[in-house]
């Protein structure tokens, strides 16, 4: 039923997510569930990796916000990496920004979790 | 016959007696030119009727056809064509239309025109010049003829021009009248425009179309999606320099004489319009008076709206407009209310309600005033055309034809309102210019703080009674006491009944919502009312307390929901203060505006020239404007985003501000889709691109804020969407009609702060 998929990956310990296209409520219900299930399997550190994300919608970004506090909740670790300008600003306007690192590559971001681990 | 060829009109056209216009012709005609390297524009030419377009067609025409010598082949063959209501049969049409378009070309060539109309000799000559197309062209003409099938026939004449040439000439097209190819027998409206789509679109012809009736035609181009494709110009009256050359030669001709500054006067009191000019100089030959002062212009003038030419002229455009004596009646009264007596109207449910008819009949009305050009209606907009010699001709009629008066009672009063009204009318102008500015104020109010002195006028004079002006603003930035402003949504201009119901019965009425929170219970209320009395009494505060309680029960407004605020000037009775502090009533004074004002960076007088001139353009860029329906479907907001980039790709706008409206626009089309309880279920877009900025409107035709369905998402999302949209761009402005919800949102282009931070940029 679901045509939807977000591709995932783990490298090493930290659960990369992939949002491709449009970043509205039905991906980020998908963002919302892969991440849950990461949690759910003992998952601890969780990157978002922005680089196809063409479109960011407000609803997306209040899903996002979710999935933030799920892992703060956590405890967990939670590292943005790939962002467009436009996609970082929206972070920033809606203040998602202050609660998440966010890198410029994945490997800095990867590196960055390995330091902390 | 002849009169009725298009070559007539062109044969009548007097170049010696055209002036001005430098401006519109420049830019025309380096449009045509461009034809030569196959790039050929658009252009919709559009104003009042009778005001002179066709006058800068057949201009153009004359100019085209007098280029330098020497100017390499091909040269621009003006072809002038005017779709006039005689030939509103497609057969008809289309055979006048291959006729005028052979005998034009033939012309062209140097040829002497034939004496008959005789379609295949010209179609022979042509072939002398190895010109030949013309030939299959008039037998399959014959064959849709015989058939009887109109369109086919109108497609066959209509693609003609397209194809011949060549070498020697390309054509340039001057399209008259336009807005008569609306009303083809038997054919769908649009259906010319649909034949003439490829070729406007193929971007080759330089095409210049022209008609008074802006709304239809605009509406059919939108249709036919050429909206885009089309720069408007719009024409109205001449330049001061150029009337005052047209007088010199009018008189000349007919060896009469004005003296200079009742001239200056007499081309204002007519508009600067050309066709007025030339009437009331005749008038003043007819008559064989001598003007030498204000008052035996008035006068003449007078004679010549009640009795004369100008009279005359109107008179049969209403009677064409309206052939239904009782319709012609009804329009008049009501124009004469909207044009002669300046009744704020700008909405067709406002229209409708002051032409007190049935709604279809009263449609019909407005869809002939709109046709003739007296009205254009743009997005539910009405804009009336500002004509002082229809002002003046209304009256007479009104007061003629349903007061009953004579016509030199009529002409008497005239004269006397004019002379009297000269002293009055900076003043109302004043008032009016005062209502904009606080429009406008209020437009940029945003949930701001200022101190509660300035709506206070009774503190504010005791604190600061005789002190200076830096004193004052001081002593203002150290006031405590602040009030918190809402955040405007509309401001409308309201109109003051004498009779019928409190509907807008204010200056100006805004709504509002407190910190910006779009709820029932968050919607505030501001009337007001500015008033330019000496004195400001007891009774006009009594009279302004009554309608705001009608008002607040006729919405059902708890008392804090309403806001009630006088705008004077001059004095106030010690009553009317007290009146003011017991109704709990906000006052403010002008000088309290100034400080007002300058709190929000306005000034006066820049505002001024804003507020007259809607248009802010330089001339010769016209905005391009372009639109779209979409679906209520999830996610069809992408499409609105990806016309976005392509409309931005057209004035290679750089990637941020590209990115920027395609998130605002996204955002706001989430939330029309939400908010909206529509039942069209479509969102309607536009985008309008001029030079200085990008202008978006999303418009839901629901029932706003009101109706909106809690749904799931809508809770998640609360708020975050028109937040983001005003991070995003830097103007928003949210209208709440009957009709529905529109977003207005403006982002400026050049150098703006987007550039700044440009280090932090991510992989792209």
């Amino acid at each position: 039923m679901n045509y939807l998929t977000v591709r995932t990956r783990y490298a090493g310990d930290v659960f990369v997510v992939y949002i491709d296209g449009y970043l509205n409520s039905l991906m980020g219900e998908e963002v919302e569930r892969v991440v849950q299930e990461a949690l759910d399997g003992g998952g601890r550190k969780v990157l978002l990796n922005f680089e196809g994300t063409r479109l960011i919608n407000s609803i997306g970004i209040s899903i996002i916000i979710g999935v933030v506090e799920k892992i703060m909740e956590r405890s967990g670790l939670l590292a943005f990496c790939c962002l467009s300008r436009i996609n970082r600003e929206l972070f920033q306007m809606t203040g998602v920004a202050r609660y998440v690192r966010v890198f410029d590559l994945e490997e800095e971001a990867l590196g960055h979790f390995s330091q902390s681990a | 016959m002849r009169l009725i060829w298009n070559q007539g009109a062109g044969l009548s056209f007097r170049p010696e007696e055209f002036f001005g216009r430098e401006e519109e012709l420049a830019s025309l005609s380096r449009v045509c030119l461009e034809g030569r390297s196959g790039i050929g524009a658009s252009v919709m030419i559009f104003g009042p009727p009778n005001v002179g377009k066709t006058s800068i067609l057949l201009k153009l025409k004359h100019d085209l056809q007098r280029l330098p010598e020497g100017s390499p082949p091909p040269r621009p063959f003006p072809f002038y064509f005017s779709f006039s209501k005689i030939l509103s049969h497609p057969l008809a049409l289309s055979q006048h239309f291959l006729q005028e378009y052979l005998w034009q070309v033939l012309a062209f060539l140097g040829e002497s025109p034939l004496g008959a109309f005789d379609a295949e000799a010209m179609c022979e000559r042509l072939g002398t010049f190895g010109l030949t197309e013309c030939r299959e062209f008039l037998i399959a003409h014959r064959m849709w003829t015989e058939r009887g099938d109109g369109l086919s026939a109108l497609v066959n004449a209509l693609s003609l021009p397209f194809v011949s040439g060549r070498e020697i000439f390309y054509p340039v097209f001057l399209f008259d009248d336009f807005q008569y190819t609306c009303k083809l027998q038997n054919i769908p409206d649009g259906a010319i425009l649909s034949i003439l789509r490829p070729h406007i679109k193929s971007g080759h012809f330089p095409m210049i179309i022209s008609g008074s009736s802006p709304g239809h035609v605009t509406a059919s181009l939108k249709r036919e999606g050429l909206y885009g494709s089309f720069q408007m110009m719009e024409v109205g009256g001449l330049f001061p320099g150029a009337s005052a050359k047209m007088w010199a030669s009018l008189f000349e001709r007919r060896q009469i004489g004005m003296p200079p500054h009742i001239q200056a006067r007499a081309a204002a009191r007519l508009g600067h319009v050309p066709i007025y000019q030339r009437m009331l100089a005749e008038e003043v030959s007819f008559r064989n008076v001598q003007v030498t002062d204000e008052i035996g212009f008035e006068n003449l003038f007078a004679l010549s709206i009640t009795e004369g030419q100008l009279n005359r002229y109107w008179r049969e455009f209403f009677e064409n407009a309206f052939p239904d004596r009782l319709q012609r009646a009804r329009a008049i009264k009501f124009l004469k209310r909207v044009v002669c007596d300046q009744f704020p109207l700008d909405t067709v449910e406002g229209a409708l309600s002051l032409l007190g008819t049935s709604p279809a009949e009263g449609g019909e009305i407005l869809s002939s005033l709109e046709f003739k050009g007296l009205l254009k209606s743009d997005f539910e907009q009405l804009r009336f055309v500002n004509d002082p010699v229809l002002a003046d001709f209304l009256y007479w009629a009104f007061e003629r034809g349903v007061l009953g008066k004579t016509s030199s009672q009529v002409a008497a009063s005239l004269v006397q309102a004019k002379l009297s009204r000269a002293a009055l009318d900076p003043v109302e102008g004043e008032r009016e210019k005062w209502i904009a500015v606080t429009k406008e104020l209020m437009r940029r109010w945003d949930c701001r703080e200022v101190p509660t002195l300035l709506f206070r006028f009774g503190g504010f004079r005791e604190r600061f009674g005789g002190k200076g002006l830096l004193e004052v603003v001081i002593g203002m930035e150290k006031e405590a006491q602040k009030l918190r402003l809402p955040k405007i949504s509309s401001v409308s201009t309201g109109y003051k009944t004498r009779r019928g119901g409190p509907r807008f019965d204010f200056d100006l009425v805004a709504y509002g919502f407190h910190d910006a929170e779009f709820s029932e219970e968050n919607l505030v209320i501001w009337a007001v009312d500015v008033t330019t009395e000496k004195t400001l009494t007891a009774r006009s505060v009594e009279h302004f307390e009554n309608r705001c309680r009608l008002l607040s029960l006729e919405k059902g407004l708890k008392d804090e929901q309403l806001r009630k605020w006088i705008l004077f000037e001059g004095a106030v009775d010690p009553a009317a203060l007290e009146q003011v502090a017991r109704y709990d009533i906000f006052l403010t004074h002008r000088s309290q505006m100034r400080l007002f004002l300058n709190l929000f960076g306005m000034e006066e007088l820049d505002l001024e020239a804003d507020v007259r001139k809607p248009a802010e353009m330089p001339p010769g860029t016209e905005p391009l404007e372009f639109e779209l329906v979409l679906p209520m479907k999830a996610d069809t907001e992408v499409v609105a985003a990806r016309v976005a980039e392509e409309v931005a790709a057209y004035a290679s706008l750089d990637k941020d501000t590209v990115d920027r409206v395609k998130m605002a626009i996204i955002e706001a089309c989430i939330n029309a889709f939400e908010h909206s309880g529509a039942e069209s279920g479509k969102v309607r877009l536009r985008y309008i691109l001029s030079p200085e900025k990008i202008e978006l409107f999303v418009q839901d035709e629901g029932k706003g804020f009101r109706g909106g369905r809690a749904g799931e998402e809508s809770k998640r999302n609360r708020g975050w969407g028109l937040k983001l949209i005003r991070e995003l761009v830097d103007d928003v402005e949210i209208m709440t009609g009957d009709k529905g919800t529109t977003v207005r949102m403006v982002k400026y282009l050049g150098s703006g702060s987007e550039k700044e931070g440009a280090g932090s940029q991510g992989p792209e």
